[in-house]
């Protein structure tokens, strides 16, 4: 069993590697991890989750922006690809499944993509469907994975216009869904007006839901123990 | 919209506009920006009623009670621009009773200045039109040959032209014409093949073309004597579809939206055309049927409007234009008033979203000449790439955004008067020096001035590279407001509006995006040649005065050259246009160009999102990609401008 002040030190450079994003110390880190005989999900969730609240808090703050996020996002998928594999089954708690995807005819991903990293490490399954998805697409895989989430997101104001039709479409056929959209184009008076559960004015803003959303989902799997 | 329901005897509500004092009066319901758009009160709306932009202020005088109650997203734009009571955005409230609107200055759009220069060049002058003149022999008995055949037997024994045809339109008018002017007339033929005008007497001298270039913003027409390349007069206005949305995007989706929005569209910008036709030909004391040919260059959805062509399949993925090949329309097809047999040539497309503009601004610079490799930039909402020689050509476009062009920027605007177009600001004292166009008193900061800004910002430390304001500033023009630092450009007593003009970190923020993108699509096209380093930059685009050099360096928008290597051309998309008019041999070649050029899709590019990320930063993340960094920065310390 690994010292409580080694398991300090490693979850600190985990963490300090996500802010900095710095993929060589996140990497170093999570293979001693692995070396030591941590616990993987520990090393997620109080290293490099815990490094990705923080981004979050800089971001709200102004200090980081798209290309710090972008950047720690690198840094800690680089840790979740060494770590994820160890991560002991029984210990996994799905929070939930999210489809996720662009709008058909929108071919700009990079706040889908941020938002799909805020809902992994919030531990969702998140299917991702890429962009310039099918309308029909949205509708047939949330009744295949039985989603709770799906998320649409567009870039275009051309594009935004197929967002009503899926939520229509959805609504119709798997009415339990809870349906948010995002995305530059997309206003609140939009989303209430098609029937959407939540929405976010751009990527960014997107990101804040998201990061709110691991805060909550984090205290549910890890308890008080993460506090 | 609003006087459409004229006639129909409903109940109607007087608006008046204040300062100007115009009125009208509407069903119930309208609203207030569509009431003032339809009584000619210019009143800005960048986003086209998306409620993101909240530049449609306006002040309710009277009837506050007739209005439509402010729904959340009002209520939250009017917060961030720190509105006053009273204010609602027009383009979303409507009134049901009498009300007055006083429309405040910043809300007002101004009457728009542009360059009329941009690089001249050498291009032999072969127009698709010329004039020939003819003194046929009077018909009689013995010699009862028809008009036409008269016409066409003159043309090969004075000319040696053959195969030419006639439109149908002079054909009609042609026998009065020939027997009115005592058979001496001058024929026009248009591209060896077609008399597209038959006019009385001696009329070779008197040969005039009209070149335009419909930017989204801006339109702008040359009126140009086609025997020897030389504009007579030049005319330019704001693209009268901005009151349907300021981007291309939004009006195309104004296009979707609504059963009749491509005709209105459409019309707007020919009912321009036509405008700027008349003034032209007023400037130059001629007719305007005295013109006969006419080019056309504009981005893809620029193109595909003024066509008439449903433009919703260019908005969405795969992008694909209706057609790449230039076309030749008859001008009267359109609405246009040339002469009435008149072509209208309309410049080819690259490839989605890289449009004729694109392929003007190649004519007019030449990279496919070059032994060297130039990369030609043109800064826009869609800024479009090109990088090559005369081997190999490969282009992309960029989704800008409007940041660069003054949106999204909270101060930002077009190229009026009153618009702060360069910026410095000392390095010690951290002072700034501004000028604005038509040296007025400022009132917000177009292209130039938004470009310069960000790079000062930089240069004197207050902006850090990962564009992060320095809060630790001895300067009352470092702030923090409500959590969001700025910097103060212009105090409100030296504005026109009343209020300080800062730069804030969230424009900084909107920069950053619109730079990285651009920057990021010119690192990919480096890389896909396999280049470290190109030889040229040239940089297009008029936002107001030229892009400065040393600005765009400064913030890494071009990628590292040496100062004197890269050259700021102004509009020259225009001078494309220009090109085409007169020479048929650049019209061929901008169709074997357009389609020689390789098209790199940037957001589906794998290193996209890599290099978009490294590019956010001043100059760039990587500063190895920018040896000549330091250098360019102590220009400015010492004050060097060129």
């Amino acid at each position: 069993m690994v010292s409580e002040e080694k398991r300090k030190e490693i979850l600190e450079r985990l963490k300090k590697g996500v802010i900095e994003f710095d993929e060589d110390m996140v990497k170093e880190a999570a293979n001693e991890a692995l070396e030591v005989g941590m616990d993987a999900l520990d090393a997620i969730m109080n290293g490099l989750v815990s490094g990705m609240e923080e981004v979050g808090n800089l971001y709200e703050k102004g200090e980081y922006f798209v290309p710090e996020l972008l950047m720690s996002a690198d840094a800690l998928y680089a840790g979740l690809d060494i770590l994820k594999p160890h991560v002991k089954a029984e210990d996994i708690k799905v929070s939930g499944q999210v489809v996720l995807g662009v709008v058909e005819g929108d071919v700009h991903d990079i706040g889908k993509n941020l938002v799909k990293m805020m809902f992994e490490v919030a531990g969702f399954e998140v299917v991702d469907l890429g962009k310039d998805v099918p309308l029909e697409k949205f509708v047939e895989e949330s009744l295949n994975t039985k989603a709770d989430i799906v998320a649409l997101s567009a870039m275009m104001t051309s594009t935004m216009l197929g967002m009503p039709k899926v939520i229509e479409m959805i609504r119709e056929k798997n009415p339990n869904a809870k349906i948010l959209i995002g995305g530059a184009p997309v206003s609140k008076d939009a989303a209430e007006k098609w029937g959407a559960d939540g929405w976010a004015p751009d990527a960014t803003n997107a990101v804040r839901e998201a990061i709110n959303l691991v805060k909550g989902l984090k205290r549910e799997i890890m308890g008080d123990k993460s506090e | 919209m609003a006087s459409s329901a004229t006639d129909r005897g409903e109940k109607r509500h007087r608006i008046i506009f204040q300062p100007e004092g115009k009125r009208g009066e509407f069903p119930p319901g309208t609203t207030i920006l569509d009431a003032a758009r339809d009584v000619g009160v210019d009143i800005e709306s960048i986003c086209g009623g998306k409620l993101t932009c909240g530049k449609c202020q306006v002040i309710i005088e009277q009837g506050m009670e007739n209005l439509s109650p402010v729904t959340e997203d009002e209520q939250r734009l009017l917060d961030k621009k720190k509105a006053g009571k009273n204010y609602r955005l027009a383009c979303v409230t409507q009134f049901f009773g009498d009300v007055v609107v006083y429309v405040p200055e910043e809300s007002r759009g101004g009457e728009q200045i542009i360059l009329k220069e941009g690089v001249e060049l050498s291009v032999s002058i072969d127009p698709a039109v010329k004039k020939y003149y003819l003194e046929l022999s009077r018909p009689h008995l013995k010699d009862d040959l028809g008009d036409l055949e008269r016409i066409l037997k003159a043309l090969k024994e004075d000319y040696g032209i053959e195969g030419v045809d006639i439109d149908f339109e002079v054909l009609r008018k042609m026998p009065d014409v020939l027997r009115n002017s005592d058979w001496k007339v001058t024929v026009s033929i248009w591209n060896d093949r077609e008399i597209i005008d038959v006019e009385p007497g001696y009329k070779v001298e008197e040969s005039y073309g009209l070149a335009v270039d419909i930017g989204t913003t801006t339109v702008v027409g040359y009126l140009t004597d086609l025997r020897t390349g030389e504009i007579i007069a030049v005319d330019s206005m704001m693209n009268p579809q901005v009151t349907y949305g300021e981007d291309v995007m939004s009006r195309i989706t104004f296009a979707m939206q609504n059963p009749d929005g491509l005709e209105k569209l459409s019309s707007k910008i020919i009912d321009g055309l036509n405008k700027i036709l008349q003034n032209t030909c007023d400037q130059a004391g001629i007719k305007t049927d005295q013109v006969s040919d006419m080019t056309i260059v504009g981005n893809t959805g620029m193109h595909h409007i003024f066509l008439k062509i449903n433009p919703e399949h260019i908005a969405m993925a795969p992008y694909v234009p209706a057609l790449h090949r230039s076309h030749d329309v008859k001008a009267r097809d359109l609405g246009l008033n040339i002469t009435e047999g008149g072509y209208v040539h309309v410049l080819p497309i690259e490839a989605g979203w890289v449009g004729a503009d694109n392929v003007a601004v190649l004519i007019s610079t030449e990279p496919y000449l070059q032994e060297e490799m130039w990369l030609v930039i043109d800064i826009g909402t869609n800024g479009e790439i090109v990088l090559g020689n005369k081997d190999r050509l490969m282009s992309c476009s960029a989704a800008a955004g409007p940041a660069l062009e003054g949106a999204h920027i909270k101060y930002g605007m077009r190229a009026a008067t009153g618009a702060i177009e360069r910026i410095r600001i000392d390095s010690e004292t951290l002072e700034p020096e501004y000028k604005t166009i038509g040296d007025a008193p400022p009132r917000g900061i177009c292209g130039s001035g938004i470009i310069d800004a960000a790079a000062e910002l930089y240069r004197t430390g207050i902006v850090s590279k990962n564009g992060r304001f320095n809060l630790d500033l001895d300067t009352p023009r470092v702030r923090e407001v409500d959590g969001t630092p700025e910097y103060v450009i212009a105090w409100a007593d030296e504005t026109s509006i009343g209020h300080d003009i800062v730069m804030t970190q969230k424009d900084i923020r909107e920069i950053q995006l619109a730079k990285g993108a651009m920057s990021a699509g010119s690192q990919i096209l480096m890389k896909e040649m396999g280049l470290e380093k190109v030889d040229r930059v040239i940089v297009a685009g008029a936002f107001g005065n030229y892009i400065d050099k040393v600005s765009a360096l400064t913030i890494g928008l071009v990628p590292d050259v040496p100062l004197n290597r890269i050259e700021s051309v102004g509009n020259a998309a225009g001078v494309g246009a220009r090109i085409a008019l007169i020479s048929r041999e650049k019209r061929n070649e901008a169709n074997e160009i357009a389609r020689r050029v390789e098209h790199i899709k940037l957001a589906v590019h794998p290193d996209f999102e890599k290099e978009f990320t490294k590019a956010m930063f001043f100059p760039h993340m990587e500063r190895k990609r920018y040896p000549h960094h330091e250098e360019i920065l102590k220009l400015r310390e010492k004050g060097v401008e060129e």
